[in-house]
């Protein structure tokens, strides 16, 4: 695309992450990056030194999965980064394992710290480090009380509920969307 | 009549006088309330009180009526006398100064030689009351509001004596009547037109009314000093600022817009009330339209504009009076 | 401010609202003060939280319409916008042109709407009583004119799925065309009023000053960014709907503070004007609804659609898993993160000047508690 767009991939697949582009048309973002729970935060400090604003900071529920490092949580954080001077939008992901918690960002961007409560509020995950972590939108009898995660016979597979890898209707969906806007 | 008649007549003249004057402070304040309402519903596009008697003329006795039959709140763990003091205090002091206003060459209840003395000692309490009631009211509010009121009061009741002091310095006497007698030919505001804008300022600083009503300021102290008062004692601290307001308006026509002269009308010396009132009700018209026209201002420039600028330019005024009288 | 005025065992801390006439709803701010100086404002957020997001994750797509205007009450038009064009991205639905004209004129003329309601209430805040009730009666126009083609006037449910609920007619027209002149006529008073007057410029100028990296650490955006001098609005950025087609500008400020703020906004208004007026002049003909099958199937996986709205940028972050019931619905709401800046601007500023702040930062509390 142009050199800010090279420049930023770059840089952060030296973090040795998954960097995938993303058809912008098709699902609202530019790149998806699949970050290691020690990588959260090297990612964020070069994502503020690249100019990009926080978005916002969420969770993402589905079926823990069994992997050769033991059972996943099925929890994810997912972040969202976007520039003011051009049109560029990061989707970063990152999995939660056993533990719930997930090293905070808040030190870096300051506005991570009201996204990071309210998702630990919706989805109990815990973030190291953050200032706190008390509940901000839910009330304090509800601590422990986790309204977004999902009941067991509700819960799907992450296969079930991302973009099918290249398919032949997938094709369909592109020229479909495309011509909608 | 036995008893009447062994009286001292000048005692039942001061009763009489009084009684006078406390119904006219509750028509005032009728007058006023109407007055306010009607004039910021036209300010802003909109009818006013329309529903109770002819265009709402009646709505501030039905208002009076609610006020009156509203239960008086005492919160808990407030201080009860004080906060019961607070109304009473407000309401007491403001009645006096109308004793000694010329309303016309015959029409004053007392002419004291030190009358303008007087009303500046009376008003000034009124901040007691302000501050009395915020205090007792145990509320962070109450008290922000009360504090605001003290330290306003102290900056601009200065400039207000000052602007006053160069009026006394032409009339040479602090007696109203003869301050009225001196503007025969000229009233003082055209020989003084720097101490009334500054009287004026400052005389609505001193009532605080907007854009000066930083101890009742709403959107930052939510009701500032009378935040925790109902009923009655809320409707009293607003007699007495509607009452302040007159005070002070009358005491400008007084000193700077010649009292109840005017084109002369039969029976002058009594008459003169009508211009007397006329002007006194323009001036109150105009601190209205100022209310429902301007933002507040921040407290630090109210002070700032105080100190900086109203007391220096009301001492420069007060030089040049001197010199210019003395020569 | 210099902290060591500040003496420790003088702070003392005040609850400014849920029950406070400048906070404009159900948000509670504990200061820590220390006199008439604020030293640490904390926001606490929560009192009407509603949960939109998991009614969105419990519901048939369609179902949850209503609720898109019922998070930013006073701008709702552009909360419709932001879902119906995702859920129109994800399950392959061509809206006509048209529909996408109704679609920008009917959120513009919200968003005038929403600016007239904040400039009143911002001069309110700062104790001024009349605007208000000028904004008022000029928004009333505009209440009049949506509430004639949408059905209600404040929590719109106007957009559908491939179009909108009803078409315009030339009623519609002829009183939007009104409304602008009358609009334009009205700059002057609100000039002579507000702009050019002394107090409300003493109080606003700087004050809550929003630097560039600051709006970078905690994501501002709308015309509080824009105050900044950073020209970013995602009409022009990341054009959605028909906006690319109007000729319109993006006014910014110069120092970030509270006056620049109040005149990015009021320089909004007018551009919104000149959009409608564009969209009226080019209006095409057509049907304004596209064929919808009735059980609309979400495509698995993510997406995510940002709009501008009068507060900022709205972004709805959707995941589908091949049904009609969105399995995550994120709501990025633009005041929560334009509030979550007030610890840090409000930091040893007197109790007034943070009244003016919050003011000038355009808050509607159910949007923040969603």
């Amino acid at each position: 695309m142009n050199q800010t767009y090279e420049d930023f991939k770059n840089n952060v697949l030296n973090l040795g992450v998954d960097v995938t582009e993303t058809d912008f048309n098709q699902r609202g973002y530019h790149l998806e990056i699949v970050l290691t729970l020690n990588t959260i935060r090297e990612f964020a400090q070069k994502a503020y030194a690249h100019g990009f604003y926080l978005v916002f900071v969420t969770g993402f529920h589905v079926l823990p999965q069994e992997t050769e490092g033991g059972k996943t949580s099925g929890l994810e954080v997912v972040y969202q980064f976007a520039k003011y001077d051009r049109l560029f939008r990061v989707k970063a992901r990152v999995s939660v394992s056993e533990d719930m918690t997930v090293p905070s960002i808040c030190h870096i961007y300051h506005g991570a710290n009201w996204h990071e409560r309210e998702t630990h509020d919706f989805y109990g995950i815990m973030f190291s480090d953050h200032p706190n972590l008390e509940p901000l939108l839910l009330c304090e009898e509800d601590r422990d009380y986790h309204p977004l995660l999902k009941e067991e016979k509700k819960l799907k597979s992450f296969e079930a509920v991302s973009w099918p890898a290249e398919s032949p209707d997938m094709a369909d969906i592109e020229t479909q969307t495309s011509s909608d806007l | 009549m036995e008893i009447i008649s062994t009286l001292p007549p000048e005692l039942i003249r001061m009763v009489f006088a009084a009684i006078i004057i406390i119904s006219f402070i509750f028509l005032n304040a009728v007058m006023m309330g109407y007055l306010e309402r009607k004039i910021a519903g036209h300010v802003q596009r909109r009818p006013g009180p329309m529903e109770v008697g002819f265009h709402g003329i009646l709505q501030l006795v039905v208002d009076g009526v609610k006020l009156v039959a509203k239960e008086l709140l005492i919160p808990v763990n407030v201080d009860r006398t004080l906060f019961r003091l607070a109304p009473i205090l407000s309401f007491t002091p403001v009645i006096l100064p109308l004793l000694v206003i010329p309303f016309s060459e015959k029409l004053q209840a007392r002419d004291l030689n030190l009358g303008l003395l007087f009303i500046v000692s009376m008003t000034s309490i009124n901040v007691m009351a302000l501050l009395v009631g915020g205090w007792g009211s145990n509320n962070k509010y109450s008290m922000f509001g009360a504090m605001r009121a003290v330290a306003q009061s102290i900056a601009y009741e200065i400039p207000i004596l000052l602007s006053m002091l160069a009026v006394i310095l032409m009339a040479n006497t602090f007696s109203l009547k003869e301050i009225v007698g001196a503007q025969q030919k000229i009233w003082f505001i055209l020989l003084q037109p720097l101490a009334f804008i500054i009287y004026i300022i400052s005389g609505i600083a001193e009532t605080n009314r907007a854009p000066f009503d930083l101890p009742e300021a709403e959107s930052e102290l939510t009701a500032g000093f009378h935040t925790e008062y109902s009923g009655m004692g809320f409707s009293l601290f607003f007699l007495g600022e509607y009452t302040n307001m007159f005070t002070v308006a009358s005491v400008a026509t007084v000193l700077f817009l010649g009292g109840w002269h005017g084109p002369s009308l039969p029976y002058g010396e009594y008459l003169g009330i009508v211009w007397f009132f006329l002007k006194v009700y323009f001036l109150l018209f105009f601190m209205i339209m100022i209310r429902w026209t301007y933002p507040r201002v921040r407290f630090d420039q109210l002070l700032n504009f105080a100190w900086k600028y109203l007391v220096p330019f009301s001492l420069a005024n007060i030089l040049i009076t001197a010199v210019v009288v003395k020569l | 401010m210099r902290e060591s005025h500040f003496q420790e065992h003088n702070r003392f801390f005040l609850n400014m609202g849920p029950q406070h006439p400048s906070t404009h709803g159900v948000l509670l701010i504990v200061l820590e003060m220390d006199g008439e100086y604020v030293l640490d404002p904390q926001p606490v957020l929560g009192f009407i939280h509603r949960m939109h997001e998991k009614m969105g994750e419990s519901r048939p797509c369609q179902g949850f319409m209503p609720n898109t205007a019922r998070m930013d009450y006073v701008c709702a038009l552009p909360y419709n916008h932001g879902y119906v064009s995702l859920i129109e991205k994800k399950a392959g639905i061509e809206v006509p042109k048209r529909a996408e004209y109704i679609r920008v004129i009917t959120s513009e003329l919200n968003r005038v709407a929403s600016h007239l309601l904040w400039l009143g209430a911002y001069l309110l805040d700062l104790g001024a009583f009349t605007p208000i009730l000028y904004g008022f009666d000029d928004r009333e126009h505009i209440l009049d004119i949506l509430e004639d083609v949408t059905g209600s006037r404040l929590t719109y449910c106007y957009y559908r799925f491939g179009g909108v609920y009803q078409d315009i007619d030339d009623k519609f027209v002829e009183a939007t065309r009104a409304f602008i002149k009358r609009l334009r006529k009205r700059y002057d008073i609100y000039e002579k009023l507000v702009t050019k007057n002394i107090i409300f410029i003493k109080r606003a100028e700087n004050i809550g000053i929003i630097a560039p990296d600051m709006a970078i650490r905690y994501g501002i955006t709308g015309p509080n960014l824009r105050g900044s001098g950073i020209a970013y609005d995602i009409r022009k950025n990341e054009p959605y709907s028909v906006y690319p087609e109007f000729d319109f500008e993006v006014p910014v400020g110069e120092r970030g503070d509270c006056l620049d703020r109040y005149m990015v906004r009021v320089r909004e208004m007018e551009q919104s004007l000149r959009i409608i007026e564009q969209a009226l002049d080019n209006l095409p003909d057509g049907p304004v609804r596209s064929k919808v099958p009735k059980k609309i199937k979400l495509t698995p996986g993510d997406c995510n659609f940002a709009v501008e709205a009068a507060r900022g940028e709205l972004s709805y972050y959707l995941v589908g898993d091949g049904t009609g019931v969105p399995y995550r619905l994120k709501i990025r709401v633009p005041s929560y993160s334009n509030l979550s800046c007030l610890p840090e601007l409000g930091q040893g500023i007197l109790l007034p000047d943070l009244v003016s702040i919050m003011g000038s930062l355009d808050l509607v509390i159910p949007e923040i508690d969603r």
